[in-house]
């Protein structure tokens, strides 16, 4: 048979066809994706990833709720204008404990991926209150409310904690049972400012 | 070069190279006999006629079809030859992300070669008149500075101080900005509420609001005196004009970072505060800060 003969046979059977198909779109995940689910560096925690401690994972849960992952994308690409304006570009395996990752895939805002330690806190606080109160041109809304919710306001950083450790993330019992006494007195505005600030510490290096 | 480890394991290595290249050679069988074959060579007018009077014709396939097909192929085995995509091989040019990365951050990095250790050293009065370098340390300063101390440097929000008055709280010689753009800094007032309980803070608040702006050394008549001269004395100065070495800032002058009203001056007294500078040595090189120092203490600054 040629490639003509085969093509009749698959026109005239459509269930044959539907096979043909589904073989022929799956190569391109047979050859870049599969590999890539048991490739070490790629799934393994970078060498300096832990977990989010207690705070900063609320935080981080807060950032998912307010949406700001729709205008901040979180993976510096390997290219020179951004390694040179963020700071080294992004592993995979710095994400091995983001359950759901953040990377996003559009800009309004800049890249947080290594946002840590690069302003302070006084001006997170300034800035997520009241943006423009420090970038004049900012088009990003305040969050004035995270300062009048608690962090643990929903009472189950135990449980948040529990649930990941089903999924991998290495929680010990010490560290979940220390978990509430670590939110005492935060609001969501501390642990939304605690988890930028852990931002890019997975990088090991600082910034440029 | 990818470092090793980013290479998949020799048995997804083996996958990736036999999936493609029986993918590619597939391609070229099917596309050579589509057109070559014995099937193709048949004579046209195989038809087929549905419901009476629809007839279904095969045709061959246009020539430059099968060009730019083969076309498409051959520019996808070139491909793999020259860059990675078979499994652990890595390309005749031997080219990798990381690879080019590196190339052009050195490549761009060798364009200061020859400027960045002058600049480092350059006496700071040449750098001030050369209109062009005084231009990219203000690019240096938006890009750096300006999210806390404005676009302007006159400061912002009333957390950030003003760097383009007189009133330099950690002292404004050019090796005191040195510092402190280099090792950060960290201002402790504390709170001194329990300490003087309402009545105390409510009088040196009153002093404090009275002295501000003035010049005159702290007004020994006032009621709020004596507990000056136990309290504040140490580092605010028994005149009140500050200590650049803590960052005390003088209370006699009339710069102000947190606010000159009462209430503000209240809050600073019975609460504290504490400005943080964060340090920029890993972030800056000896260059850029000199750029900075240099462009902050230009004569058209202060005032």
């Amino acid at each position: 048979m040629d490639g003509l003969g085969l093509h009749r046979r698959l026109e005239a059977n459509a269930g044959l066809l539907t096979f043909g198909i589904l073989v022929v779109s799956a190569i391109g995940g047979l050859v870049q994706v599969l590999p890539s689910v048991f490739q070490d560096s790629l799934v393994a925690p970078a060498p300096a990833t832990r977990p989010y401690p207690a705070l900063q994972l609320i935080g981080r849960d807060v950032y998912i709720r307010e949406g700001c992952s729709a205008c901040h994308s979180q993976q510096v690409r390997p290219l020179l204008a951004e390694v040179r304006r963020y700071g080294p570009y992004s592993r995979a395996g710095e994400s091995a404990y983001d359950r759901p990752f953040l990377w996003g895939s559009k800009r309004t805002g800049p890249d947080l991926h290594r946002i840590g330690g690069r302003y302070t806190d006084v001006w997170h606080r300034a800035h997520l209150l009241d943006p423009r109160s420090v970038v004049p041109n900012s088009i990003m809304p305040g969050y004035p409310w995270l300062e009048r919710r608690a962090a643990d306001a929903d009472g189950d950083i135990a449980r948040r904690m529990r649930a990941l450790r089903f999924l991998g993330h290495p929680y010990t019992d010490a560290e979940i049972d220390a978990a509430p006494a670590a939110l005492a007195g935060a609001t969501e505005l501390d642990a939304l400012i605690a988890y930028l600030q852990g931002l890019g510490a997975s990088a090991g290096a600082p910034p440029r | 070069m990818m470092p090793a480890a980013d290479l998949p394991s020799d048995f997804w290595a083996g996958w990736i190279l036999i999936v493609t290249a029986v993918s590619v050679a597939g391609l070229a069988w099917l596309i050579y006999s589509v057109y070559f074959g014995a099937a193709a060579q048949e004579p046209e007018g195989d038809e087929t006629v549905w419901d009476g009077n629809l007839r279904e014709g095969s045709h061959p396939a246009p020539m430059w079809w099968f060009w730019t097909m083969f076309a498409s192929l051959a520019f996808s085995v070139l491909y793999l030859i020259l860059y990675p995509g078979l499994g652990s091989y890595a390309g005749a040019l031997r080219w990798s992300q990381g690879g080019e990365l590196e190339d052009r951050m050195a490549a761009y990095e060798a364009e200061f070669d020859s400027i960045r250790g002058l600049i480092a050293v350059a006496p700071l009065e040449a750098l001030r008149a050369d209109a062009s370098l005084m231009a990219s340390a203000e690019r240096v300063f938006g890009r750096e500075c300006a999210v806390c101390h404005g676009e302007d440097g006159a400061g912002q929000a009333q957390l950030f101080p003003n760097l383009v008055d007189a009133a330099w709280q950690w002292g404004g010689a050019p090796a005191d900005i040195e510092r402190s753009i280099r090792d950060g800094r960290q201002a402790v007032m504390v709170g001194w509420q329990a300490v003087l309980g309402e009545a105390g803070v409510a009088r040196l608040t009153a002093l404090t609001a009275a002295m501000h702006g003035t010049g005159q050394p702290i007004d020994s008549t006032h009621a709020g005196h004596a507990e000056y001269m136990q309290y504040c004395v140490a580092c605010h100065g028994p005149d009140g004009s500050g200590n650049p070495l803590l960052g005390a800032p003088s209370l006699v002058d009339a710069a102000t970072l947190y606010g000159a009203d009462l209430a503000a001056i209240e809050h600073t007294i019975a609460v504290g505060r504490g400005g943080e500078m964060p340090a920029f040595d890993g972030r800056l090189d000896d260059m850029h800060v000199r750029l900075l120092v240099a462009w902050l203490t230009r004569s058209d600054h202060a005032p």
